[in-house]
């Protein structure tokens, strides 16, 4: 028998290609550049961000074509992915290349390091959103982690970070395996990894009012706590607090967004895609997860006097409002925003949130922790890094007119539109509470007279960067209709 | 005036404003202050304009779908969300008192904000801006952003320019505004999913909306999610904690603006979107409603009577005028609604310009305690017969706004609940006890330090001072450790004269002869109560 290969649709993968060679350079760069001239390669990297999010262009998102036999996929779920993914990249370059290469942490890794760990991270990311395959998934969602992992533990010497990273690690392998076993479980119940063969296989085994089964069950309930894992829900969100605080700020900013991506990518491809025939018994599981991550992240982070925790905490709360549009997911309705409003989120949540951390890198000051006092008088010091601020954080609260406020708008509008109004409400009820920690921020920057002395590391990099995410948290917001459409399309991926 | 944006002009003027000295580097406070005067007074002139231009002979928009200086774009049509602006008379005549408050309090800040002016009338602009658009939106998803802009501006207006309490002040305004809009945000969204399940058609247009039939139970409860956000900023009892203290602690201007506009959202909020959208949860409302408002008129004048500061006290007063508003909507009947939009107008004027005399003395004497005050009709007679005007109108007065809309609105009340009526006629008597009382104690008698005079059998006794802790927890930072004796202030100057000015002509006007105002807002009201039965006009 010969064995028969097939020729990969290699155009499908220009995107990723781009980031695997933009990788490889940089480990060259590494190697062949003097050290004063590593700064470069950091605008190298957002060249081949810029670059791959431009060759998405190359591709025809519409044909949903797929590749390897299956297990890669471009649709217009993965061309979303795609845009967060990077555009989220290259705002993480830009708020931590000053950082990385002040050494401003004792026994920090080198610049290129830094780099090499990122971009890795997002092209497995990309890989997620790009999965027609459950081992695809798992491979995509091991590569963003285990450089994450990494970042997180970047400050060497300093041991909140190896605290920090250790503790993200540990859990984050043990969900790994469970996510992987849960996978295993799907296969022995539907005998395929591919996802759109394992819903055409499920959908006559829940047809009529047949009871699921229970190996089904069980494998829902371990992929379930494995992606929960990864996206910070509650009851398994233990490692979040300590790895924000611990690891650099920067990288506190990266991992709120785009390990997130990869965990809500995944939950989409897996639950949506593929289990979507079981969809009455994972939406239950979902909307309760989100009522419990919206309340406890919400609840935990008034208390909070640490910024970088703070932001861990309502990154938790954030996880909540995705979960709640998840949970909007129908199966019968025609018009479904459930996922798109997701999309959305996600894209909004990288502006704002990395934004809200890049404010925090500028007022870092040699690894210590970012104190509400450290943002005393901000306002009248630094007036344009105040304001910045305070877009985040109102964003992040949902005020209108900023991109926060849509994003949310759309979640209360799948949760309403699926029956789903007492969540929309413990949504909002939740938003309220977290306008108190928000607002603190802002009131302490404008409300009270310099407490501490500081020196602000500002260079023009970090303060375009802060720019354009300010920028993109306003313009995101009053043009959203467009992104909107756009998210909107992944009903024909998932079909 | 057709294919003319007026209405975006008059919104976004201010905005424009607010852009170019934020962007203006070298905007000395001088600067500013200009720039902000003469954008807003683009404003006022544009809001007259439109409405002399207004057509009070056309039917209302309710009734022909077509709102006057209708401005629509499509925006966001995948969730039904299009940039529409549009007035009836009752926006129509809030936009100009809105535009007029503004330039006042613009002018009223000139001297006494000395810090951060840029930043300052950047935020007065903003929130401008927002409490037009608020006005003229008729789309709900539009209706919210304005709703939610005011809300910054004026948050930090009490914040950073307020007195000594202020950070807990704005904080707690911000926070209750802000609680009880997130629920009519679900309210909203609610109803553009029943409207949409009924019809098939996706539109956040209220126009529209008001068509839809909903059914009982989802109009009780999205009716209450709408109420509760309009209740809050009216406020009524018992959603008024926020308010005694936001005026107190914010700066005159922002008293003025808070008491003048933002209160007036709510009522015109209910106006707009709880009796069109849901009649029949407004009728079922009702009793409740009306209970609420007699305890709102009641408690405000009560507590009022009782307060040593100047400002609290109107803060107070506003409650129970505002009882008022609430009162007249909930009596569905012409008499109410019109006594209700009097209200409104004429508590905007009075108590904006009693603010702003609370103001001028605050700003000579660096107090508002009314024991620090007395004798001021001596040394400031123009001040004292401006705020004796005041005074009376704000009591009701025959003649003057206050009389007007109050008695209309107990005349509505009357009708329904006869015993609402009455109680509320009672309490007319109260306002006049704390508002002469008040006046008597600051314009007319002995100064504190001044020794008994003789001759006066009336003042010949002594009036003990309060004792010191029972000003402490209202002394605050108040500067009253720097007592500063009371007959050695000035009388006003010409600029204080032009801010009082127009308030008092229009104060007369209305009391005289309301038809005027009423002919704007009667094609509007007269639409609003057609789901319950009565008309009266």
């Amino acid at each position: 028998m010969a064995l028969d290969f097939v020729q990969p649709d290699w155009i499908l993968l220009v995107p990723e290609l781009v980031l695997l060679g933009t990788a490889i350079l940089v480990l060259a760069g590494d190697v062949f550049l003097p050290r004063r001239n590593h700064y470069l390669l950091s605008w190298l990297v957002m060249a081949g961000f810029s670059v791959s999010l431009v060759s998405n262009l190359l591709i025809d998102w519409g044909a949903g074509k797929t590749t390897f036999s299956g297990m890669f996929r471009a649709d217009y779920f993965s061309l979303f992915i795609n845009i967060i993914v990077l555009s989220a990249g290259i705002m993480s370059i830009m708020i931590s290349t000053a950082y990385v290469q002040g050494n401003d942490e004792p026994g920090a890794m080198p610049l290129p390091e830094y780099l090499v760990l990122l971009v890795l991270s997002i092209l497995g990311t990309m890989l997620v959103g790009a999965a027609g395959d459950l081992l695809m998934i798992f491979i995509g969602i091991e590569m963003g982690s285990l450089a994450v992992y990494v970042l997180t533990g970047f400050a060497r010497d300093r041991s909140t970070s190896i605290e920090g990273a250790l503790k993200y690690f540990l859990l984050g392998a043990f969900a790994t395996a469970i996510l992987i076993y849960g996978m295993a479980w799907i296969y022995g119940a539907t005998g395929s990894t591919n996802l759109a063969e394992i819903a055409t296989r499920l959908k006559p085994m829940m047809t009529g009012d047949s009871k699921i089964e229970p190996s089904l069950l069980l494998a829902l309930l371990l992929l379930a706590v494995g992606l929960s894992f990864k996206i910070a829900a509650v009851p398994f969100h233990m490692w979040t607090p300590d790895a924000y605080q611990g690891a650099p700020t920067p990288v506190s900013g990266y991992m709120s967004v785009v390990p997130k991506v990869a965990g809500f990518a995944a939950m989409a491809r897996i639950l949506v895609e593929a289990l979507g025939p079981l969809s009455e018994t994972w939406l239950t599981l979902i909307a309760i997860l989100a009522v419990i991550t919206m309340i406890y992240g919400n609840v935990v982070a008034v208390a909070q006097r640490d910024v970088k925790r703070m932001l861990g905490y309502s990154s938790i709360g954030h996880t909540g409002y995705m979960l709640v549009a998840l949970a909007a997911y129908n199966s019968t309705s025609a018009g479904d925003r459930s996922v798109g409003s997701l999309l959305f989120y996600l894209f909004a949540y990288g502006f704002m949130n990395i934004g809200a951390f890049g404010v925090v890198t500028w007022l870092q000051h040699r690894g210590h922790g970012v104190d509400l006092d450290d943002f005393a008088g901000l306002g009248s010091r630094s007036p344009l890094a105040a304001f910045a601020m305070t877009i985040f954080m109102l964003s992040l609260m949902g005020m209108p007119p900023l991109v926060g406020f849509y994003a949310k708008y759309y979640v209360i509008l799948a949760a309403i539109q699926n029956n789903l109004t007492w969540l929309a409400v413990v949504l909002v009820v939740m938003s309220a509470v977290s306008a108190f920690f928000y607002l603190r921020v802002v009131a302490v920057m404008y409300f009270n007279e310099p407490i501490r002395q500081w020196q602000a590391q500002s260079t023009p990099l970090l303060g375009v960067g802060l720019g354009l995410m300010a920028l993109g948290t306003v313009g995101f917001g009053l043009f959203s209709g467009s992104v909107l459409d756009l998210a909107q399309k992944w009903v024909q991926a998932f079909t | 005036m057709d294919g003319i944006p007026i209405l975006s002009f008059i919104t976004y003027a201010p905005a424009v404003g607010a852009v170019i000295i934020f962007f203006w580097p070298g905007a000395t406070p001088r600067a500013a202050r200009w720039i902000a005067l003469v954008s807003s007074l683009v404003s006022l002139a544009l809001s007259i304009a439109m409405l002399l231009s207004f057509d009070t002979s056309l039917p209302s928009m309710q009734v022909s779908g077509k709102p006057q200086f209708s401005e629509i774009h499509s925006w966001l049509p995948a969730v039904g969300v299009s940039y529409r602006l549009g007035v009836d008379g009752i926006s129509a005549v809030l936009i100009v008192l809105t535009t007029l408050l503004s330039v006042i309090s613009i002018v009223a800040s000139w001297d006494p904000i000395q810090k951060r002016v840029r930043e300052y009338m950047i935020a007065m602009l903003l929130l401008e801006t927002g409490m037009l658009g608020v006005f003229v939106s008729l789309d709900l998803f539009l209706f919210y952003i304005f709703w939610e802009l005011m809300l910054i501006p004026m948050a930090l207006l009490i914040g950073i320019w307020g007195s000594a309490n202020r950070v807990y002040a704005a904080v707690k305004f911000f926070l209750y505004t802000l609680a009880g809009s997130l629920l009519m945000l679900v309210g909203i969204v609610a109803t553009y999913q029943a409207y949409f399940n009924e019809t098939g058609i996706h539109t956040l247009n209220v126009l529209e909306l008001a068509k839809g039939h909903y059914s009982h139970e989802f109009q009780m409860w999205v009716f209450a999610a709408f109420f509760i956000s309009f209740a809050i900023k009216v406020p009524m009892w018992p959603f008024h904690t926020w308010l005694p203290d936001a005026h107190v602690e914010a700066p005159t201007a922002g008293s003025v603006i808070l008491a003048g506009v933002l209160l007036k959202m709510g009522g015109y909020g209910l106006l707009r979107f709880n009796l069109p959208l849901f009649p029949e949860a407004a009728r079922s409302w009702q009793p409740y409603i009306v209970v609420l408002s007699v305890i709102a008129i009641l408690y405000g004048a009560i507590v009022a009577l009782v307060q040593p500061d100047l400002k609290k006290l109107i803060a107070y007063s506003s409650v129970s005028h505002m009882g008022f508003v609430t009162l007249g909507i909930f009596a569905f009947n012409a008499q109410g609604l019109e006594g209700a939009m009097i209200v409104m107008i004429s508590h905007g004027l009075v108590t904006g310009a009693l603010f702003l005399i609370v103001g001028m003395i605050y700003n000579r004497g660096h107090t508002r305690l009314i024991s620090r005050f007395g004798g001021l009709a001596t040394n400031m007679p123009i001040y004292a017969s401006f705020f004796g005007f005041f005074m009376f109108a704000s009591i009701g007065f025959p003649g003057l706004s206050g009389f007007a809309g109050e008695f209309l609105a107990i005349l509505g009340a009357l009708q329904v609940y006869r015993w609402a009526g009455v109680i509320a006629l009672i309490i007319v008597i109260l306002s006049a006890w704390y508002m002469m009382w008040m006046f008597q104690r600051v314009a007319w008698e002995r100064a504190p330090g001044e020794p008994p005079d003789a001759n006066d059998p009336v003042l010949r006794t002594p009036i003990p001072d309060l004792p010191e802790e029972r000003l402490k927890p209202v002394m605050g930072g108040s500067g009253d450790e720097h007592f500063i004796d009371p007959r050695t202030f000035p009388d006003i100057n010409w600029k204080e004269i032009l801010m009082l000015t127009p308030l008092a002509i229009l104060t007369l006007w209305i009391g005289v002869y309301p038809a005027t105002f009423l002919d704007f807002v009667k094609p509007a009201l007269q639409a609003i109560l057609m789901p319950f039965g009565g008309s009266g006009f």
